[in-house]
């Protein structure tokens, strides 16, 4: 086995956390479950990935194998990458069938016309996700098998997941021999990024609560709103400000949980608007801003502002709309004439 | 008042943790160099007691204490103090560099508010600036408070005194390109913390400051907060979110950023004095 592919197994498993490292070997499926049983797996991680290295050799292990246990890994913790969305467009709206053998031989092709030294490995998920492994060289260098692209496509869908590797100058190959192997003529990126990658998918296939316009003629009970205050001679403090907060919440963020983001950005480039009173800056231009909002559950926590007194409600559509617009980056300049104080994002 | 830049170069684009520190009693500029002798044997005993845990070698600190003759504001603030740790170089030779591991200091300016109602005995430098591990900190401040009886505080910095290093450091004139003037909230008592990061151009920010700002060399409280309105305002129409509810806990500029838990990093030599002054005042009134 070449000592390359033997060190890639070896750091590979050593990422894995000890209590996961037996399942993954399993869906890996390359160690027989007799070599299995022969690993002990209460020792120390670097002894473990050694004795895993030694049953790789045992079966000749070359680095497309060491790629679907690469893939299974990053498959699980998909959360440690950061992820961007594309979406592709075709020209007709011809229902094609889709053969994967087709996808796979047309991609390998574009890909291998363009870069010899290129290391390409798919596999299947009961999802319709295709996982695609791509390492890359040069002319004159082997594949640099530790900042591969992960490729996630759903194939009945125009959506493309990827995190690329660093060496950003190998994007516009990726993408081109996406659409020549799926059949489509056009792909851009979206101003959507997360690491949770199961919530890019939950924004673009619209798998969360959306609003649902009920109404409900009851004041809500319960649910969301703060426990009753202590003395009992308070009964109606700020109930049905709290209620109307809570109903104007639901509409907007529907009653389901949210899709897990954890920024958004604004580039704002509208103008500053005071008080004429306050003699304060009145200028032509623009005021430039570039704000951030960042949470581990950026929905929730945008969510439970109003509640917390921290905003109006309704909340700005520049934050509610992030889920149906599918994007957590915006650039948001004054629209002009009728409407002064509505913004246009492009 | 003209501080020779490279001898304060050491002070920029450091992150230092900012501490309060009571007068020091006889305390006398002539004995440095025995002061820095009894701070490296206290220093010594307490890593063979095994309170300062180093992981790996026996680390051997060389300990260097000197006087900053122009950090200082007026000439009735005290030189500064400056004591700085080093690793005393494995090899032999002479010509390998001792790594420097630890720097802190004393220093005051414009501190005249303390030092005139000090009986004669101390001396007053109330800010103290560290950079380096906090084992080495806890170690030279107990010495200190051993040997001058005196005592140290961490200094936070409070949403109210943020604002107003912001405001006036938006203001400042700088040449060549800025940075961005950078306000980080913090919500925290949300079911999921939320942080939100507002960055302004330093054009535009310098632009409503000027506007604001009525009389030039003087900055009122009424100032600070019209300009902080503004901003809080510019935001609101956005987003609907009410930031002045939300707690600001660092600000950022290209003249010097600040954080709450009382560490600043001052990257201009420009605004030094500046920036010590306003530091300085802060100490002085955690002190008093």
């Amino acid at each position: 086995m070449d000592e390359t592919v033997a060190e890639y197994i070896r750091r590979t498993v050593l990422k894995i956390p000890r209590d996961e490292i037996k399942t993954m070997l399993q869906k890996w499926g390359f160690l027989s479950e007799a070599q299995l049983q022969t690993l002990n797996f209460r020792q120390i991680k670097d002894n473990i990935s050694q004795e895993v290295v030694q049953l790789c050799e045992e079966n000749s292990a070359d680095i497309k194998q060491a790629a679907v246990l690469d893939i299974i890994y990053n498959h699980i913790y998909h959360n440690k990458r950061m992820w961007s969305v594309y979406q592709m467009k075709k020209s007709g709206e011809e229902l094609e069938y889709f053969d994967i053998t087709d996808f796979k031989k047309k991609f390998k092709g574009r890909l291998r016309s363009a870069l010899k030294n290129v290391t390409i490995t798919f596999k299947e998920y009961e999802d319709n996700a295709i996982w695609i492994r791509v390492a890359w060289g040069t002319p004159y260098k082997k594949p640099n098998q530790y900042k591969p692209s992960y490729v996630v496509y759903h194939s009945q869908t125009p959506y493309v997941f990827i995190s690329s590797s660093v060496l950003k100058s190998n994007l516009p190959l990726l993408c081109q021999a996406l659409i020549v192997a799926s059949n489509y003529h056009d792909i851009r990126e979206m101003e959507l990024r997360s690491h949770s990658l199961n919530s890019l998918k939950d924004i673009v296939f619209k798998r969360y609560s959306q609003n649902f316009q009920t109404y409900s003629p009851k004041p809500l009970q319960g649910g969301n709103s703060e426990p009753e205050s202590a003395d009992i001679r308070i009964v109606q403090e700020n109930r049905s400000e709290k209620e109307r907060i809570h109903r104007l919440n639901e509409e907007v963020f529907g009653g389901g949980p949210q899709p897990k983001l954890e920024f958004a950005q604004y580039k704002l480039e509208t103008m500053f608007k005071s008080d004429p009173k306050m003699g304060v800056l009145d200028k032509k231009e623009p005021f430039r801003c570039l704000v951030k909002f960042s949470s581990p559950h950026l929905l929730e926590s945008l969510k439970s502002l109003a509640p917390a007194g921290m905003a109006d409600a309704p909340l700005s559509p520049l934050l509610t709309c992030i889920p149906h617009k599918a994007r957590n980056y915006f650039k948001i300049r004054e629209k002009k004439g009728l409407f002064p104080e509505s913004f246009v994002s492009p | 008042e003209n501080v020779d830049p490279q001898k304060t170069a050491f002070l920029l684009r450091k992150a230092w943790t900012l501490y309060s520190v009571t007068p020091l009693y006889r305390f006398h500029r002539a004995r440095l160099r025995d002061y820095a002798r009894l701070l490296s044997a206290f220093i010594a005993a307490e890593k063979q007691k095994g309170l300062a845990v180093e992981v790996g070698v026996e680390l051997d600190i060389k300990v260097a204490v000197s006087s900053l003759a122009d950090l200082r504001g007026s000439e009735q603030d005290q030189a500064a103090v400056l004591v700085q740790l080093s690793l005393r170089s494995q090899a032999s030779s002479r010509n390998s560099e001792d790594k420097l591991v630890w720097s802190g200091w004393f220093c005051s300016v414009y501190g005249d508010d303390l030092s005139e109602n000090v009986p004669e005995d101390f001396t007053c430098l109330p800010l103290f600036l560290t950079h380096g591990a906090e084992s080495y900190t806890s170690m030279v401040g107990s010495w200190f408070q051993k040997t001058f009886d005196c005592c140290f505080r961490r200094l936070a910095i409070s949403p109210l005194n943020l604002s107003w290093m912001v405001a006036m450091w938006a203001g400042c004139q700088l040449d060549g390109a800025a940075s961005a003037v950078e306000l980080v909230f913090s919500v925290p008592r949300l079911s999921q913390p939320l942080d939100i990061s507002y960055a302004i151009h330093p054009e535009d920010a310098k632009a409503l400051w000027d506007t604001v700002q009525k009389t030039p060399g003087e900055i009122t409280q009424e100032e600070v907060n019209v300009f902080m309105d503004c901003l809080y305002a510019h935001f609101h129409r956005h987003f609907k979110i009410h930031l002045s509810a939300a707690k600001l806990v660092k600000v950022s500029t290209a003249v010097a950023s600040a954080h709450c838990d009382g560490i600043v990093k001052i990257l201009h030599s420009q605004y030094l004095p500046g920036v010590l002054m306003l530091l300085t005042e802060l100490a002085i009134s955690q002190i008093q």
